[in-house]
Formats: C-alpha cells, sequence, structure tokens
C-alpha cells in the first residue's frame, strides 16, 4: 500500500521533471518573458514613483515605494509562471486527444498538476531571479528577515495548486462550451483586478478590501506578496487560513467537474 | 487614384462582410470572444476608476484623459484587428512561405493579405472603445467625429507597426515571438499616461515604440481640437505606415515559397 502511493507520487514526479527541463530548453521564450517582465515593471516602477510623489508621503498600504515595487515581482512572477493549463484542456477535449489521456494508467488531473507544475517551477524561478535583479537595479535591494522568507515559501505552493485548480476549472469547462477562451481571459481579468497584482489590495478603498480579501484570488497573488515585502505572524495565519479554505473549495469543484465531463465522453472509434 | 482607392475599399468592405460571416458560422465562440474582450478591457478601466479614486491627479492626466486613453486606443486597435487580422499573423505567414496564395491574385499584394482574416476578439476591443467614450466621456459632436477620425489613424498606426514588426521574417527566419514582443511593448506603453515617461524613453515612445502616436498625440488631440495636434497624430500614422510597407515590399524580394498546397477559402 505504502510503496503503491510512492510510486505514484513517484510516477508524477516524473512528469513533472520532465516537464521542468523541456521548459528549460526553450531559452527564447524564457528571453521574450524575461522582456515583457522588465517592460511591466519598468512601467510600474514610473506609475509608483509619480504617486508617491504627488501623494507625498512615504508608505501607501503599509509599503514603501521600494517595498512596492519588490511587491510586483513577487506577483507578476507567479502571475507570468503559469503555464497555459487551460487552453491545454480545452485542446484536448475539442481534439479528442482527451480519450488518449484517459487510457493511459495516470490521473487525467494529476498528470496535468505534474506537468504544469514541473514549467511552472523553471518560469517561477527565472522571472523572481530576473525580476529581483531588475528591481535592485531600478529601485535598491529592500532588507529581507529569515522568518518572512520562511512564511513567503510555505504560502507560494498553496497558491501554485489553488492556481492550478483554478485553471482547470476553466479548461473543463472545454466539454460544454464552443470555446473557454473568453472564460479565461475574464478569469485572468479577475486575477488581475481582484487578486492585488498591480496594487495590494490594502491601497483600495477600505469599503471593497473586507471583500477582496476573502475571494480565492487573494490567496494567489496578494498573500505571497505581502509574504515577500512585508511579513507579519498574523497576517500569515490569516492568508494560510484562506488557502486552506480555497484549497477546499477548489479541489472539491475540480474533482467534481472532472467527474460529471468524464460522462460526456464518447468514444466512436477512429 | 481617387477610382482605385475606391475600389480597395469596395474590397476592404466585402472582405469585412465574409469575414464576419464566417466568424458567425460559430456564433457562440465568436460573441463569446467579443463579450470576453469587452470585459477584459472593462476590467481596466475599473482598476483605473479604483486608481484614480485614491490618487486623482496623475501627473495632470485625470480619469476622463485615462479613459479617452482607452477608449480611443481600444477602438483604434479593434478596428485595425477586425478588418486587417492578418496583420497579427504576418511574421508566421512569411516565416511558413504561406503567403504565395496572395501574390497570384491581380491586387497589390500586402492589402489584400491582410484583409484576408479578421480577428474576432478585435471586434470587442473596437466596440468597447465607442461604448465607453460615449458612455464615460459624454462628448459633443465635433469630439464624437474627432474619435472617429482618431481612431482610424491609430488603428494605421497598429497596423503599420504590425506590419513593420512582422516583415522582420523576411530577414530573420521565424520572428513571431520577436514581433509579438515588440507588439506587446507597444500596446503596454500605449495604455498607460505618457507622462510617466521622460528623457530617453520618452523620445523611444516617438520612435522604435510608436506609443506616443497612439495614446499621447490623440488624447491631446481630443483635449484641445487643435488641427496642429491633429497632423501631427496623420503624420506619424503614415510615417510608421511608410515604415511597415517599405519593410515588407523591401523583404518580398528576399520571400522563398514554402510549396504548400492550401485552399483558402
Amino acid at each position: 500500500m505504502r510503496t503503491g502511493w510512492l510510486k505514484s507520487v513517484s510516477k508524477y514526479s516524473w512528469i513533472g521533471y520532465t516537464a521542468a527541463r523541456s521548459e528549460w530548453a526553450y531559452s527564447a521564450a524564457n528571453v521574450s518573458r524575461i522582456i515583457f517582465m522588465a517592460t511591466v515593471l519598468y512601467v510600474f516602477m514610473r506609475l509608483w514613483s509619480v504617486v508617491y510623489e504627488g501623494a507625498g508621503v512615504e508608505r501607501l498600504g503599509g509599503l514603501t515605494e521600494k517595498q512596492m515595487l519588490w511587491y510586483l515581482v513577487a506577483t507578476e512572477s507567479i502571475i507570468m509562471s503559469m503555464p497555459r493549463l487551460w487552453y491545454e484542456v480545452d485542446h484536448e477535449v475539442r481534439t479528442g486527444a482527451v480519450a488518449v489521456q484517459l487510457i493511459r494508467p495516470l490521473s487525467y488531473i494529476g498528470a496535468h498538476f505534474g506537468r504544469s507544475t514541473g514549467e511552472r517551477l523553471v518560469r517561477f524561478a527565472i522571472n523572481l531571479v530576473m525580476g529581483s535583479l531588475i528591481a535592485t537595479l531600478f529601485a535598491g535591494p529592500i532588507a529581507f528577515s529569515l522568518s518572512g522568507l520562511a512564511m513567503f515559501a510555505m504560502v507560494l505552493p498553496m497558491a501554485f495548486i489553488i492556481d492550478f485548480f483554478g485553471a482547470m476549472l476553466v479548461g473543463l469547462c472545454a466539454f460544454w462550451l464552443e470555446s473557454t477562451q473568453g472564460i479565461a481571459l475574464i478569469y485572468s481579468r479577475l486575477m488581475m483586478l481582484l487578486g492585488g497584482l498591480m496594487v495590494p489590495l490594502e491601497v483600495y478603498p477600505d469599503s471593497v478590501q473586507p471583500i477582496l480579501r476573502a475571494l480565492p484570488f487573494a490567496a494567489i497573488l496578494n498573500a505571497p506578496g505581502r509574504m515577500l515585502v512585508a511579513p507579519t505572524f498574523a497576517l500569515f495565519v490569516q492568508c494560510l487560513g484562506l488557502q486552506a479554505l480555497c484549497l477546499v473549495v477548489y479541489g472539491f469543484g475540480v474533482f467534481a467537474l472532472h467527474r460529471y465531463a468524464l460522462r460526456r465522453v464518447f468514444v466512436n472509434g477512429g | 487614384m481617387i477610382r482605385s482607392l475606391f475600389d480597395y475599399l469596395r474590397l476592404a468592405a466585402t472582405y469585412v462582410r465574409f469575414n464576419l460571416k464566417a466568424h458567425l458560422e460559430y456564433r457562440g465562440a465568436f460573441f463569446s470572444q467579443v463579450v470576453s474582450m469587452f470585459i477584459n478591457d472593462g476590467a481596466w478601466v475599473i482598476f483605473w476608476i479604483l486608481f484614480f479614486k485614491r490618487f486623482p491627479v496623475l501627473h495632470g492626466w485625470t480619469i476622463t484623459d485615462v479613459i479617452t486613453l482607452w477608449a480611443v486606443v481600444t477602438a483604434g486597435f479593434g478596428l485595425a484587428f477586425g478588418i486587417m487580422g492578418n496583420a497579427f499573423q504576418l511574421a508566421t505567414l512569411i516565416a511558413q512561405g504561406e503567403i504565395d496564395v496572395w501574390l497570384l491574385q491581380p491586387r497589390a499584394v500586402l492589402p489584400h493579405m491582410l484583409l484576408g482574416r479578421s480577428a474576432p476578439s478585435a471586434w470587442g476591443d473596437a466596440l468597447f472603445g465607442f461604448v465607453v467614450y460615449l458612455g464615460f466621456v459624454r462628448p459633443d459632436w465635433p469630439r464624437m467625429l474627432a474619435f472617429i477620425f482618431l481612431s482610424l489613424i491609430v488603428g494605421v498606426v497598429f497596423i503599420g507597426f504590425a506590419v513593420l514588426c512582422g516583415s522582420l521574417s523576411f530577414f530573420m527566419g521565424h520572428a513571431g515571438a520577436l514581433a509579438d514582443q515588440w507588439r506587446n511593448a507597444l500596446i503596454s506603453f500605449s495604455t498607460y499616461p505618457p507622462t510617466l515617461f521622460q528623457g530617453a524613453v520618452k523620445v523611444l515612445l516617438y520612435t522604435v515604440i510608436p506609443a506616443g502616436f497612439v495614446s499621447y498625440l490623440p488624447v491631446q488631440t481630443l483635449r484641445s481640437m487643435s488641427a496642429v495636434d491633429g497632423l501631427l497624430c496623420v503624420g506619424g500614422a503614415l510615417l510608421v505606415l511608410a515604415a511597415g510597407v517599405s519593410a515588407f515590399y523591401w523583404g518580398l524580394r528576399r520571400y522563398e515559397s514554402g510549396n504548400l498546397v492550401s485552399m483558402n477559402g
């Protein structure tokens, strides 16, 4: 029993490892992502620089100007590391390739999880290293504490898993819709707007903050971002609680939708 | 000359009609892309509204200016790629030797090829631009007419720039990724208030990444209703278009067919 469980973990780890090596091989795509990230960070560095100057304050939403840029490094690294999982699932459903995936001795969701995590870890590492270099160059370094980095390291994997479930839910909609591109676009914009991608949630009007904090998007972006630049133990506990809840709800959603979707698979041979 | 221009406008109208008919064969997918692009653009405008609620003025720019900026950029982008959607694919078409079919037809290669496809989501952008300008800015008639004209001018900049980027494939092999990056940089820089940028970056925004002609000058024209600003927009757009067209026809001499057998229906 124990050996079987270990074998499963090893199987999906190998899928992840292979995906990571494959991702590493596409240097042109990585360079292009770095250029895009540098552009975004530059634009936002200018935006926040003008805002801090105009407001005449040292802190906004509890963050200094430097911390704000480092917050962006964390959130942009997370958002730009997500593979287009919804597109892969959509493509497999539309072309019928999902039938081939289903006869393999692998869990469909597990295999996608291994693959997307492998790709994501490489992308995230590159984004974070290059983003940190750009932030150091543009704004200068900030002080990190060991406990803060440890909290960031604990919150981050949870954020990745919740994000994976979110993208899988969007992709699985392909069983019912002609195209999931529209939903994916809306989902990513909601994430950007409500998750605190470019502006920490603490900068939003006080009236909307409690709602935004309770949404899963905050567990994916705002929580790790804050943990990196301004960690507190109380915030850490609050983030973990929200992430645990999102994990259960999203996870249940994915498994239920997957089971229901499989009833719609018809194999006609060929 | 005038007759030839009208002839091409008729051709463009026919292509738009056919492309829309083709999209409407999959109307669920088409409308979902249009609606989602509309919501996508709306999310950005909501972001800016929330932003300006907290920080009301940004180097002299107000929320009305930013909404005008988004309206003119999305309307111009939408019209450009809704009508000439192949501009998006140009780098790939060249790299894969797929422009043979357009070379054989009794029309100028570039405009004919660009008209061959329509990007469905671009219609969502175009719709958004006009709706948001009418709904939020509530312009008078002269401003509305200027907005329509400037949207077309912005569209010319986008097409010229897309042709310039795509034509790199003639010289570098597959320049798809580079063309995407360059085009994304134009979109990124043109959707933020240009007053954020200074010095060398400002020079870049009127040359290498001509965002100034897409964002700053059109908004300035709509603010001032000045003929000089309008003429600067037109001049900039024609320069970018001329650069793109020259690069394309210069590169076309180096084109090698992919010998693909394909149906163009």
